[in-house]
């Protein structure tokens, strides 16, 4: 473990800046996101999670497949450093995960080609990912419902503990361990770090909401497609993106072309199925035309159908959506209404 | 807070509405939440403080909502701002006004959870106490005051009509129109910036822009059965979030909403980036209310500034 002075980030983080492209908590607006920074002075320690997902720095919400001219397609290359993301969360660092499973290659089935998605494997596959522990959850984070924790390790490169005057870093990959073996000026983490760190996981803890069992919730769901719980939950959604947005794991995606003449470019950008226009035909037909059917869809893809194509939620309780709704549809209210429905049919039907 | 739970419960018994919409309590501390009333149990939840953020009545417009296809009456609760959307909708005819039942609430202004996020820079709020002028935001370890103007929606600081001027019943006794002096004082401030400035701070704010159209989906005034942005064929505009069609975006939304937007401020809550919308909604209101001498929401009776033309109006923005 490395111990590192907070005063003496930066060359911390510059020594990461010769070998990476080096993202992390900042300012955007009046807002906070991941985003490219160039100095240790632009992270933003002192917050939780951000407004905006991590997502966007590996799947951007535009992102250019391909640009065609006379001279033929052009695909984008990545020619930039690898990337380093600085002040990633627990639940950031599995809905990356999560997204690596539909994108790289972390979901395979045997005997099939699973499709890898370039655009993502350039960006994802020599990422260094440092996970920091969330001294102070927020209100609104339930990662704990679905195996997360403030101080978890898993999916990280390095793992990063705030004590206050200090960052210890652990190396939990072999990549995390060779890049900090090139770090020489820190001080090794002592006894009493690792005691300070005990204590802060355990205040962390005490500060999440009570665990829920969600385990009943898949098969729940399997039963309640056409109830009319649905219009009960959609009744006040007001159909708008925010949601998906903000959200770290939601990647639904659009493709759409941008050309004049003879030169144009195809660009994939994220879309939403809250939005109408999301599955209307070329027909006019809408499978998907009314709202409840909308929120529907969301709600089951999350804990139902990816968990039938990955065996996982995809959710990971970081609670975005909860404070950017305009009509607080909490999602942790969503999911204890449909644990606790009654079906109105007879179950054996 | 217990008269309106009593108004409600008498006249969801007297069968005077199928159902009132109102806000319940939310989630989050500075958040209430809509919630959709059919039985005098269910009255009891219904709130109204300075939490009851949400103009409801967008609820009675939006295309293809189980609210518009099930009730035949529907009764609403309405601050100012809210009820003047009821009569734009009456003045568009988009719906009839004797089929909602309005019950109007005094209004001291709602809470901009946003502005509340930005004071505690970064800490977490979990609890408030309103005392008199000041609000005390309580978070783990710590308080902090505030003057309560601080945490109210910007709109809410110029409104002039906080006591729903349209009303079937009023919960206490409305006020009159109340006079804000400085209501444009923001705009007026921008417009005297030069070209160049005013142009870059559009850019600046609008390049934030994740087009997820928060602020046209919560928009009362914003009810096209189908959207410009969400036409394919032809397609208006650009689907990225690049500056230019964001600004596209909300350049066509805001002259779509000109002479129509009420100033509820909803946009500018929902918002997820925090963007400035009121910079452009507000000018254009000014612009209305200067040419037009007319007012949104505020006469039942008169045609929409849009909808009427007088020989004498000033004509020159069409020739320069």
């Amino acid at each position: 473990m490395v111990k590192i002075k907070k005063t003496g980030l930066n060359e911390f983080i510059e020594l990461l800046m010769k070998d990476y492209d080096v993202y992390s908590p900042a300012d955007v607006g009046k807002k906070t996101a991941f985003k490219k920074i160039n100095s240790a002075f632009e992270i933003r320690h002192d917050i939780t999670n951000t407004h905006l997902s991590p997502k966007d720095v590996f799947f951007p919400q535009s992102e250019v497949l391909f640009q065609y001219s006379d001279d033929g397609l052009k695909v984008p290359q990545r020619n930039e450093k690898p990337i380093a993301v600085w002040g990633m969360r627990n639940c950031d660092t599995s809905s990356l995960m999560m997204l690596n499973k539909v994108f790289g290659d972390a979901h395979q089935m045997p005997g099939k080609d699973m499709y890898k998605d370039p655009y993502w494997k350039m960006k994802y596959d020599n990422c260094l990912i440092f996970n920091q522990a969330c001294n102070e959850p927020l209100s609104t984070c339930f990662c704990n419902w679905f195996d997360g924790n403030p101080f978890a390790e898993k999916g990280a490169d390095v793992f990063v503990v705030d004590t206050g005057d200090h960052f210890i870093l652990e190396g939990v990959s072999d990549k995390g361990n060779a890049f900090l073996a090139k770090y020489k000026s820190g001080e090794e983490a002592t006894k009493a770090d690792l005691d300070k760190i005990a204590e802060l996981k355990k205040t962390a803890e005490s500060y999440l909401p009570d665990v829920i069992d969600i385990k009943p919730l898949f098969a729940k769901m399997n039963k309640i497609w056409d109830e009319p719980i649905w219009e009960e939950i959609s009744t006040k959604c007001i159909n708008c993106g925010a949601c998906t947005f903000v959200c770290s794991t939601c990647h639904c995606f659009d493709v759409t072309d941008e050309g004049k003449g003879k030169k144009g470019k195809r660009i994939r950008l994220w879309d939403s199925c809250m939005f109408q226009i999301f599955t209307r035909e070329a027909s006019g037909h809408n499978p998907r035309g009314l709202s409840t059917q909308r929120v529907r869809q969301r709600i089951m893809h999350k804990y139902n159908y990816f968990m039938d194509n990955y065996e996982q939620h995809l959710c990971t309780g970081c609670g975005r959506c909860v404070q950017v709704c305009p009509v607080n549809l909490d999602i942790r209210e969503v999911i204890k209404q449909v644990l606790d429905y009654k079906l109105s049919k007879n179950e054996d039907n | 807070m217990q008269k309106l739970v009593n108004k409600v419960k008498e006249i969801i018994k007297n069968k005077e509405v199928d159902v009132v919409i109102g806000w319940g309590k939310g989630s989050l501390p500075f958040s209430a939440t809509p919630i959709f009333v059919e039985t005098e149990e269910d009255a009891k939840k219904l709130i109204f403080d300075e939490t009851s953020r949400n103009n409801l009545t967008t609820y009675l417009t939006k295309d293809k909502r189980r609210i518009s296809k099930d009730y035949k009456k529907i009764g609403i609760v309405v601050k100012g701002c809210d009820s003047r959307s009821v009569v734009l909708y009456a003045v568009e005819n988009q719906i009839k006004r004797e089929n909602v039942v309005l019950i109007g609430v005094p209004c001291n202004g709602v809470f901009e959870r946003k502005k509340i996020i930005q004071l505690a820079e970064g800490k977490e709020i979990l609890d408030f106490q309103i005392k008199g002028e000041k609000i005390i935001l309580k978070g783990r370890n710590f308080e902090q005051t505030h003057s309560l103007k601080e945490v109210l929606c910007d709109s809410c600081l110029t409104c002039q009509y906080p006591d729903a001027p349209e009303h079937d019943y009023f919960i206490g006794t409305p006020r009159k129109e109340v006079n804000v002096p400085e209501a444009y004082k923001v705009i007026n401030e921008f417009g005297e910036k030069s070209a160049e400035e005013r142009w870059a701070y559009i850019q600046e704010e609008y390049s934030k822009c994740i087009r997820c159209y928060a602020c046209r989906n919560v928009c009362p005034s914003c009810y096209c059965p189908e959207c410009f942005v969400d036409q394919n064929d032809p397609q208006w505009i650009g689907k990225t979030p690049e500056v230019t069609d964001s600004i596209i975006f909300h350049l066509i939304r805001n002259l779509h909403v000109a002479g129509r937007c009420v100033d509820c401020g909803a946009c500018v809550s929902a918002c997820p980036v925090d963007l400035d919308l009121r910079i452009m909604s507000k000018k254009v209101e000014k612009e209305i209310k200067e040419r037009f001498d007319y007012t949104a929401g505020t006469d039942i009776n008169e045609k929409p500034a849009m909808a009427s033309y007088c020989e004498n109006e000033k004509q020159d923005f069409i020739m320069g």
